[in-house]
C-alpha cells in the first residue's frame, strides 16, 4: 500500500536493482560457469545456483529470464544433469537448442562464463512416478534433456528400463556418451538409438508395440512425432494413463470450421482502456496475432508453460495449441501464447 | 474538410511513417531512461519523506522535504504512471512499469483513468458530448455549452477543481455514469458495474487518505504535524501542476472542439487531424518537459499515445513541418502564453455569449 505497488519489493525495485544489477523478484540468481557444445546445435550450459533455489525434480524445467534490448524475455530450458550434481554442487545443467534465427537462443550463445541470470523455480509434472515398474523411454531430439535427467538421477534401480532415442544420427545424439556409459555399467538399463534419417517412424512405433507389455511410457520430443506415437500405442492395448508426456514446441493445427469460411476472424484488443480491433491469423497464436498489430502484451515462455501472458477472455472461442480443445464462449482467463482464434473475440490485454 | 480524402490518406500515412521510424529504434536507451526515472522518483519521494521529519532542525530542511516529494509525485503521476498506464513501456515485459500492473500515487484508480482517459478522451478527443474532459462536466469553456447561473462563479470552481485535481479525476468515471447522482443516460454503457466504481473509488482513495494523512504522521512521532501538512502540501503542489498543464494542453485559445456528426466514420487520417487541431503544446527545456511527463507535446501524445514519451519533442519537429505542409493550425507557443490563454478562457466563458469551439472542419 505504502508504494502503491503490488509489493514494497516492486516499489523499491529501481533501488535494489542499483545495488543488485539484475535483480528480480520471485527468480534467482545462477552463474554460468561452463559451456560445451554437445552437438551443432545442442549447447549445454552449466549453472551454479544460488542456495535459495528450492531444487527439482529430475525431468522438470526452469525458465531463464535475459534482458535483451530493454526487454526482459524468458524462456523455458529442461535440466539435463543429475540430481546428485546439484545436491553435491549446487550445480545445474541445461541442453539449449540454439536457434541462430531466433531471438532467445542466440543470447546464451553469447553469454560469458561469470555472467548471472535469473532463472525460476522448477517446474513442471513430466517426472517418473513408479520407479519399480518397468519403463520405456521415448526421446526425439532435444527432448532427450528431462529424460536424460531422470535416468542419471535414477540411485537404485528396480526394473527394466529402455531409452529409444530418436536423432538425426549419433553425431546429433545430444548426452549420448552419458548415456553410454550409463548403460555400460547398469544391466537393467538399456539405450536403443534410431536414426530418423536412415529409420522410418514406423519401425520405431513397432519396436514399441512389440515391448508394450505393462510398461509404463515416457514420451518428449516435437509435438508432431509425440502424437504420432502416442496414437499408435493408444490404440494397441496401451491405456491413457500408462503415459506420461512433455511436449516441446507446439504444433498449430489447421483451423477449421468457422475459419475456413470467406470472412477473415477479427478480435478486439481491449488494452489500457483502448480497442483495437484487429483481423486475426488464424494460424497464428493470439500473442503473434496480437504482436503484429503493434500491441504488446505481456509474454513469457511463448509455449504455456510460465502463465504471464494469461488475460481476461471476454467472449469468443480459442483453441488450445497443446491439447487442441476448444474453450467455451465466454468470459474466462486464457494464456495468449497457446490461443488459436477460432471465432471473434474480445480479449482485455 | 479543408483537406481531401486523397490528402488525408497521405497526412494517415506521413504520420505513421514518424511513428514506425521512432518505434524501429525502441530499446536499451528508452528503458535506461524510464529506470532512471523511476530512480530519481523513489529517491526523491524517500529523501522527502526523511526531510519532513527532521524539520525540527530547521524549517529549511522541512521546506525542502515538501519541495522534494512534490517532485517525487509529480513525476510518478506525470512521466513515469501517465504514461506507463497508456502502455507505452508494455513492450519492456518489466514487472513494475506495465499498464496492467502500475499503480500510481494518486488518488484515481489506475483502471478507471485507463477508462475514460486512455478510451474516452483519446478516442473522443474534444467532442463535446463525447469527451467529458473538456471542461470536466464544471466548466463552461465555450459557447457550444449553454450559460447556467452557476458558470458566474467557474473561475472559483476552477480553482478549487485545481487543488483537488486528484479527487476530480478520481470521481470522473462515477460522475459520468450518475453512480451516486442523476439520471442514469441511456446511451453508456459501461464495462464495470457501479458497485465495483464504488469500490475503486472509496478503495483507493482511503488508501491513499490512510498513506499521507494517517501512517507516514503517526511513525513521524512527535513531528506529525509537520509531516501531515507537508504531505498536504507536496499533494496540493503536485495537484496544481498537474491541472495548470493538463488544461494547457486542450483548453488553449485556438483549440478546436467538434461535435459528434464531424467525426462519424472518420479515417485515421481525419482522427490523426483532429487530433492535431484539438490538442495545443508548450515550450520550454528539457526538465519543463519531464515534469509535464511530455505532456507539454500534448499534439504528439494525442497521435502517438503509446509511444514512449521521451520521444516526443524530437517528433514535434516532424509533425509541425507536415503540419505546415498541409496547412493544419500546430497550436504552439510558450507555457506563459498558453497557460493566460485558458485562464482567459474560463473566465470569458463564465459568462454569457461568447465564441463557439466547434468549428467548420
Amino acid at each position: 500500500m505504502l508504494g502503491n505497488q503490488s509489493s514494497l519489493t516492486l516499489y523499491f525495485l529501481p533501488l535494489l536493482q542499483r545495488l543488485w544489477p539484475g535483480f528480480l523478484p520471485g527468480q534467482y540468481r545462477a552463474r554460468l560457469v561452463g559451456k560445451q557444445w554437445q552437438t551443432a546445435d545442442m549447447l549445454q550450459l552449466s549453472f551454479q545456483v544460488s542456495g535459495r533455489w528450492p531444487g527439482f525434480l529430475p525431468g522438470q524445467h526452469l525458465l531463464i529470464t535475459l534482458q535483451h534490448q530493454g526487454r526482459y524475455i524468458s524462456r523455458p530450458f529442461s535440466i539435463c544433469s543429475p540430481f546428485s550434481l546439484w545436491q553435491s554442487h549446487r550445480q545445474i545443467q541445461l541442453c539449449c537448442k540454439i536457434n541462430s534465427a531466433g531471438e532467445f537462443t542466440p543470447l546464451l550463445q553469447q553469454l560469458q562464463n561469470g555472467t548471472v541470470v535469473n532463472i525460476s523455480a522448477a517446474q513442471g509434472d513430466f517426472c517418473r512416478q513408479q520407479p519399480t515398474l518397468p519403463t520405456l523411454f521415448v526421446a526425439a531430439g532435444s527432448g532427450i534433456t528431462p529424460i536424460a535427467s531422470m535416468l542419471l538421477s535414477q540411485r537404485h534401480w528396480l526394473a527394466p528400463v529402455t531409452l529409444y532415442y530418436r536423432c538425426r544420427g549419433s553425431e546429433n545424439a545430444a548426452l549420448l556418451s552419458e548415456l553410454t556409459q550409463l548403460a555400460a555399467r547398469q544391466p537393467l538399463f538399456s539405450l536403443m538409438l534410431s536414426d530418423s534419417r536412415t529409420e522410418p517412424a514406423e519401425t520405431l512405433q513397432q519396436q514399441l508395440l512389440t515391448d508394450s507389455n505393462d510398461k509404463q511410457f515416457y514420451l518428449c520430443g516435437p509435438a508432431a512425432f509425440m502424437q504420432q506415437i502416442r496414437t499408435a500405442l493408444l490404440s494397441s492395448a496401451v491405456k491413457p494413463a500408462q503415459i506420461q508426456q512433455e511436449q516441446f514446441g507446439l504444433a498449430m493445427p489447421l483451423a477449421t470450421g468457422h475459419s475456413n469460411d470467406a470472412t477473415p476472424l477479427t478480435a478486439s484488443f481491449i488494452r489500457a482502456g483502448i480497442s483495437t480491433q484487429v483481423t486475426l491469423n488464424p494460424q497464428q497464436s493470439l500473442l503473434q496475432n496480437a504482436e503484429q498489430h503493434g500491441l504488446a502484451p505481456r509474454f513469457g515462455c511463448r509455449m504455456g508453460v510460465c502463465f504471464q501472458c494469461v488475460c481476461d477472455k471476454v467472449s469468443g472461442q480459442v483453441r488450445d495449441l497443446r491439447s487442441g480443445a476448444l474453450s467455451g464462449h465466454g468470459a474466462e482467463q486464457i494464456q495468449l501464447c497457446v490461443s488459436q482464434p477460432v471465432t471473434e473475440l474480445v480479449i482485455k490485454l | 474538410m479543408k483537406l481531401s480524402t486523397a490528402q488525408f490518406t497521405a497526412l494517415e500515412q506521413e504520420l505513421d511513417s514518424v511513428k514506425q521510424q521512432v518505434q524501429q529504434q525502441l530499446g536499451d536507451a528508452d528503458a535506461r531512461y524510464i529506470r532512471r526515472v523511476l530512480l530519481v522518483q523513489r529517491l526523491s519521494a524517500l529523501s522527502g519523506r526523511i526531510l519532513l521529519v527532521l524539520g525540527f532542525i530547521t524549517p529549511w530542511l522541512w521546506l525542502a522535504g515538501v519541495l522534494l516529494l512534490a517532485l517525487a509525485k509529480i513525476l510518478d503521476n506525470m512521466e513515469i504512471g501517465h504514461n506507463v498506464l497508456h502502455g507505452q513501456y508494455d513492450w519492456m515485459n518489466d514487472p513494475v512499469l506495465h499498464s496492467k500492473r502500475y499503480e500510481w500515487d494518486i488518488a484515481c484508480d489506475a483502471g478507471s483513468w485507463q477508462r475514460t482517459h486512455n478510451f474516452e478522451h483519446h478516442t473522443y478527443t474534444n467532442i463535446i458530448g463525447k469527451d467529458r474532459d473538456f471542461g470536466y462536466g464544471l466548466l463552461r469553456l465555450s459557447n457550444d455549452f449553454r450559460w447556467r447561473l452557476r458558470n458566474l462563479w467557474q473561475g472559483g470552481t476552477y480553482l478549487l477543481l485545481s487543488m483537488l485535481f486528484q479527487w476530480g479525476v478520481s470521481y470522473h468515471e462515477l460522475a459520468a455514469q450518475r453512480v451516486f447522482a442523476g439520471k442514469k443516460k441511456a446511451d453508456r454503457h459501461s464495462q464495470v458495474s457501479d458497485s465495483e466504481l464504488k469500490k475503486a473509488f472509496f478503495g483507493k482513495g482511503a488508501r491513499q487518505l490512510i498513506k499521507d494523512y494517517l501512517f507516514f504522521p503517526l511513525i513521524a512521532g512527535p513531528m506529525w504535524l509537520w509531516v501531515l501538512c507537508g504531505n498536504l502540501l507536496a499533494n496540493l503542489i503536485r495537484n496544481l501542476w498537474t491541472s495548470t498543464v493538463i488544461f494547457c494542453g486542450h483548453f488553449t485559445k485556438e483549440v478546436y472542439a467538434f461535435n459528434a456528426a464531424q467525426c462519424e466514420g472518420e479515417s485515421r487520417g481525419q482522427w490523426y487531424y483532429r487530433q492535431m487541431l484539438g490538442s495545443s503544446n508548450f515550450t520550454g527545456p528539457t526538465w519543463l518537459h519531464i515534469l509535464t511527463g511530455h505532456l507539454s507535446c500534448q499534439i504528439e501524445h494525442h497521435l502517438f499515445p503509446d509511444i514512449p514519451a521521451r520521444h516526443y519533442p524530437a517528433m514535434a519537429k516532424q509533425v509541425q513541418a507536415i503540419a505546415t505542409k498541409y496547412a493544419i493550425p500546430y497550436n504552439s507557443g510558450s507555457f506563459v502564453r498558453q497557460y493566460s490563454t485558458v485562464f482567459l478562457r474560463i473566465m470569458r466563458y463564465s459568462l454569457p455569449g461568447g465564441g463557439k469551439a466547434v468549428k467548420g472542419l
